[in-house]
């Protein structure tokens, strides 16, 4: 397991020299990845130098990351937009190739067992779709069956598995162009689950699906990782959804750790997570946030025409948004 | 970091075939999909075709044969063209051939979670016997046509040299697809559609006979723009039209080069996308 070495403000900084276990279901090591982003204006200047000598600026997605999710965990896998969170997914997936340092995935790298991991990996994009989209849903499964070299006995055990739970019963027979994003989302992680994957990435998997659609969907991803046991690391930008899935956070930002523990630790290391809604005789109403009682209570007693105070917390969501204003500094 | 503890599932010839059904399967499950657009989608195809090798033959019907080729030398040639034209589309219908369009439009990456090698992928995932074999089964009756015509003695050597070259054809316009696919890694936006400029709008030069033409039209139509080795030149070796020599091994050797070509510049350009990624991800055209 990681070592933490040094915590700054809600900042866990992670050793170098992590030591994975033998049987992890994840383990990155110090991994860092670069990406080249071109620079161009607009100006004749700008034409004429871009012909030459093209500007480009690197990007680091991911710097020097190291941590290991242990087989059995849900771990939520956060951070704002561009921290790096679809690029280590990319990387578990064996999509891209990191400029340094070294992962696994159930003890193989994605880059030289890609085919092997895929056996036992199961990956969806909120934004994309795997099923055949001028066919009905059940066709794709069967396709996947066959690309996935699924044995007859489990893909009708997984296939009555998910559709009892994810109720598909009625959509087997729907062509994927014709089904609401809700019930695509559905369809696409029926799939993703057929040959029993011991690993699954999910990235955005709640992207857009409405209330109903969301419970839905977290229920059944909880339900898989307690009964099944399967390994989930999702990510999202919806910090109650994943409170209420994961048991463990990661959060990344400016492509490090930033953070690494679990929500309630989460919540004690964010800023402000007190409030204090004070109202007024003459309507007005105002919002202390604050962490010492004592000094609430002081800054109150010296208030006039107080007619109630409420007291309640912030929502991680927000205390994140502040911390993520805060790294941006 | 461990070895692998996961068995591998080898990729053996009958695993290839299943992966050929099951594309076959959804191939005709969208033609009974909706019965009449296929079915008028199929018999465009075939116009089209047929309008494309019929320009050719009429021109060689007025003329009684074009630059020492006969008409139903012509009529050969034509066949064998939508022979080629008919075996690119019987397995080329998910843009695994037009691979220009998967990499640029950032859709590798479905290709890259599946268990299968890319090449195997490439090669079974556009296979649809029942939407695109019309240009097939024109091309083959064309063929016979052409032979009954031409009193070809069509032996058993006659019919492996046929395969050969058809072989060596289809390798060649594969290879000239995947090595200008290769520029798509660098520049995914501007050469999505690179393999259809390369392919579809040179192909109907390749079915222009090129006998009787100067030297430095066929020389150029022979190595730099090898349209003169889709039709022309098998179908003169095929019709013993010239005594070739080692020369009629050419096409296979250029076969030959060309892929270990695009097989170089295609990994290159491989390494660099796993390397930079794609910023860019298009839905459309994926899956059908």
């Amino acid at each position: 397991m990681s070592k933490k070495v040094q915590t700054d403000t809600c900042r866990t900084v992670f050793a170098d020299n992590i030591n994975c276990e033998k049987d992890s279901a994840i383990c990155i090591k110090n991994v860092t990845k670069t990406f080249n982003q071109w620079q161009r204006d607009n100006t004749g200047k700008g034409l004429i130098r871009n012909l030459i000598k093209p500007e480009k600026r690197i990007i680091t997605a991911l710097d020097d990351v190291s941590f290991e999710v242990k087989k059995g965990e849900f771990v939520a896998y956060a951070g704002p937009n561009g921290a790096g969170k679809s690029t280590t997914i990319k990387l578990l997936s064996g999509m891209l190739l990191p400029t340094k340092g070294e992962l696994t995935v159930l003890s193989m790298s994605p880059q030289k067992q890609r085919r092997t991991i895929m056996k036992h990996l199961g990956v969806l994009f909120g934004n994309r779709t795997e099923l055949w989209w001028d066919h009905p849903v059940i066709q794709s499964f069967e396709w996947k069956k066959v690309v996935w070299d699924i044995p007859d006995d489990l893909y009708k055990r997984n296939l009555a598995m998910v559709t009892e739970l994810l109720g598909l019963e009625e959509l087997l027979k729907t062509f994927a162009r014709e089904m609401s994003l809700g019930q695509r989302m559905r369809a696409d992680v029926a799939m993703m689950l057929l040959h029993s994957p011991k690993v699954i990435l999910l990235d955005e998997p709640t992207l857009g699906l409405d209330v109903e659609a969301k419970r839905q969907m977290i229920a059944f991803l909880k339900q898989l990782n307690e009964k099944e046991g399967t390994t989930i690391v999702v990510t999202s930008h919806d910090m109650d959804d994943l409170e209420e899935m994961a048991q463990r956070i990661l959060l990344i930002s400016k492509g490090k750790v930033a953070f690494d523990g679990d929500f309630t630790k989460l919540r004690d290391e964010l800023e402000c997570t007190k409030r204090a809604i004070v109202k007024f005789s003459d309507g007005n109403e105002q919002i202390i946030d604050y962490q010492n009682t004592n000094k609430l209570l002081a800054k109150l007693s010296k208030m006039d025409g107080i007619t109630d105070v409420i007291f309640t917390q912030t929502s991680l969501e927000e205390g994140l948004a502040n911390l993520y204003k805060k790294w941006k500094q | 970091m461990e070895g692998n503890r996961l068995p591998t599932d080898r990729i053996t010839f009958k695993r290839i075939i299943k992966l050929l059904m099951i594309a076959a399967k959804v191939d005709m499950v969208w033609l009974l999909r909706d019965t009449r657009f296929a079915i008028m989608g199929i018999l465009g195809d075939v116009i089209n075709n047929l309008a494309m090798v019929s320009g050719v033959f009429l021109i060689a019907v007025r003329f009684g044969g074009i630059g020492g080729m006969t008409t139903d030398e012509v009529l050969f040639m034509m066949a064998y063209s939508t022979l080629v034209t008919g075996i690119f589309m019987l397995f080329g219908s998910s843009n695994n051939i037009h691979v220009s369009r998967i990499i640029g439009r950032g859709q590798l990456e479905h290709m890259f979670i599946q268990p299968l090698p890319l090449s195997t992928q490439l090669l079974t995932n556009g296979f649809s016997p029942f939407t695109s074999s019309s240009n097939f089964i024109v091309g083959v009756i064309l063929m016979m046509i052409a032979i009954n015509r031409l009193e070809i003695n069509v032996s058993a050597v006659w019919m492996l040299t046929l395969i050969a070259y058809l072989i060596a054809t289809m390798i060649i316009i594969i290879a000239r697809a995947y090595l200008v696919s290769s520029i798509a890694f660098y520049a995914p936006v501007a050469a999505e559609e690179i393999t259809y400029t390369a392919i579809d709008e040179t192909w109907l030069l390749s079915t222009f006979p090129l006998s009787g033409m100067p030297r430095f039209v066929q020389i150029p139509l022979m190595t730099i723009l090898p349209e003169g080795l889709m039709a022309w030149f098998p179908a003169l070796i095929l019709l013993n039209k010239i005594q070739a020599g080692l020369l009629a091994y050419y096409p296979m050797l250029f076969a030959l080069l060309s892929a270990l070509t695009a097989g170089y510049f295609f990994r290159k350009g491989l390494r660099y996308y796993v390397q930079k990624g794609s910023n860019r991800y298009v839905p459309y055209g994926f899956r059908r």
